[in-house]
């Protein structure tokens, strides 16, 4: 009865962070999706260019396997992709019974959703050889999170729920972690924010303006707030730039690198309406972004908490761009007036998902969530971003 | 709810994607037209499957689905009918 744990052997599978390192390099992998319609179309694998992608639900194989097999590209390598990595193994398999390439994503999208990479901040180690500074990209998600040190003590900004990522690596790199931030309450991922202060014996920081009420310690940013961090190497300053959300916080790194959360992305910049009150927030928005970022110089480099199209990433990996060129490109800064923002921000934005009001709830401790459940309500990309906004309309 | 009437029952409990849906389609070749097989799910995933494969599959029809809790745990429950 149990035919599959004697037909599945030996398929060849790749991890996310592989697929995600080939995707970056510009290699052309072909993606077998082999999950449901609903699934499919609610989220897939994306690269910085667009990814050749067949849909073909695994029951179908089930059903007509010599037709569907017949719609498989032979010649070339096949990445078979599922929720899991279960039903993409069997596909594989078949694939390979075949003569076909086929290896299967390992874990699926779960998984790919799950994985993290990370990439040094190069351009901080100008002038400060001693300055340990990642970027820690959730590829799957379009989540970014900080890790930044010197001196033995470092400082965590928007970390995942997967904190075990962020501990490793300070401990690689002989750090202590003495403040864990969060830029904002959280509407589309699971905050480790309180759990890896509390297992690292940090303090965690975020604006009592987004956390009142929550079930756990925490300390609230005050705007100008500053934060000496391994012998002042590290110098961080707290700037309120509410918008996104009424406690949404910017970093200032070394007067060099600005931390937003979801206030600018590279393209585009936080939504205001996920708390339900966009009109006022986006008024927010437009101060925060034209009058209480005004002062700060265009060569300070954004780096952002999301990112929504593989435009936003260098060649090096990086989710980052200049102050200047983003005041210069990005759509949403190219508002002549407090009015005409508002309404092209409110003409942006789509349906928040469903599940958001939720996680805000789990971001606040009022709600426990086992794993299974936790997997379920992060399953997606981010929609956190008000779309980049075309002109003269 | 009418409770609906089935011939046999599968316990996919535990097992997750594509199992659930390999052990119905060969429990089904067992049965005769018009007999209903009842599948017992843990994997969430199998209430989107079941949908597709019913879609798919020529010789079956979903004839309901449902949630339950057994022994404290969401079971998805999917009534399959064999025909033709």
């Amino acid at each position: 009865m149990n035919e599959m744990s004697t037909t599945i052997q030996n398929v060849r599978s790749v991890t996310p962070e592989q697929l995600m390192r080939e995707l970056a390099l510009g290699e052309k992998p072909f993606i077998l999706d082999v999950r449901n319609e609903d699934e499919f179309q609610q989220w897939r694998i994306e690269g910085k260019d667009a990814v050749e992608t067949l849909h073909i639900p695994y029951f179908d194989f089930l059903e007509d396997p010599e037709v569907n097999i017949g719609k498989v590209p032979k010649g070339r390598e096949i990445t078979v992709v599922c929720a899991k990595g279960g039903s993409s193994e069997y596909v594989a398999q078949l694939l390979s019974e075949r003569g076909y390439q086929a290896r299967n994503l390992a874990g699926g999208m779960i998984a790919w959703g799950n994985a993290h990479q990370f990439t040094e901040v190069s351009m901080a180690k100008e002038g400060q050889p001693d300055i340990v500074f990642y970027q820690i990209n959730r590829f799957g998600k379009g989540c970014l999170s900080y890790l930044i040190g010197s001196a033995g003590e470092a400082i965590v900004v928007d970390p995942s729920r997967h904190i075990d990522q962020y501990i490793n690596l300070a401990n690689e790199k002989g750090l202590k972690i003495k403040h864990v931030f969060d830029t904002h309450l959280h509407a589309d991922h699971i905050s480790g924010g309180a759990a890896l202060a509390e297992r690292v014996g940090a303090t965690y920081h975020i604006r009592m303006a987004d956390a009142e009420g929550a079930r756990f310690p925490y300390e609230s940013l005050r705007d100008g707030q500053r934060f000496d961090v391994g012998n002042v190497t590290l110098r961080v300053i707290a700037l309120e730039t509410p918008g996104h959300t009424p406690g949404s916080t910017t970093f200032l790194i070394n007067d060099k690198f600005l931390l937003t959360g979801d206030t600018i992305f590279v393209l585009g910049a936080g939504r205001p309406d996920l708390g339900g009150q966009a009109e006022p927030w986006a008024r927010d928005l437009y101060r925060t972004l034209f009058e209480k970022l005004a002062p700060l110089p265009d060569d300070v480099w954004v780096l952002p908490a999301h990112f929504s199209s593989a435009d936003e990433q260098r060649e090096d990996g990086l989710v980052t761009e200049r102050l200047g060129e983003i005041r210069r490109t990005n759509a949403v800064m190219q508002s002549r007036s407090e009015e005409e923002f508002i309404r092209s921000v409110l003409a942006s934005l789509s349906e928040q998902p469903a599940i958001y009001g939720k996680i805000r709830k789990a971001n606040l401790g009022w709600i426990q969530a086992d794993e299974d459940e936790v997997t379920e309500m992060e399953l997606g990309k981010n929609q956190c971003a008000a779309s980049a906004i075309p002109t003269g309309r | 709810m009418t409770a609906i009437n089935f011939d046999r029952v599968l316990d996919a409990r535990g097992l997750s994607c594509p199992l659930p849906i390999i052990n119905a389609r060969q429990e089904i070749t067992t049965l005769e037209p018009g007999q209903v097989l009842k599948v017992l799910a843990t994997d969430r995933g199998s209430v989107k499957d079941f949908q597709g494969w019913a879609k798919t599959a020529k010789n079956i029809s979903l004839v309901s689905q449902a949630t339950e809790v057994i022994d404290g745990k969401e079971v998805y429950v999917h009534y399959v009918q064999k025909i033709g």
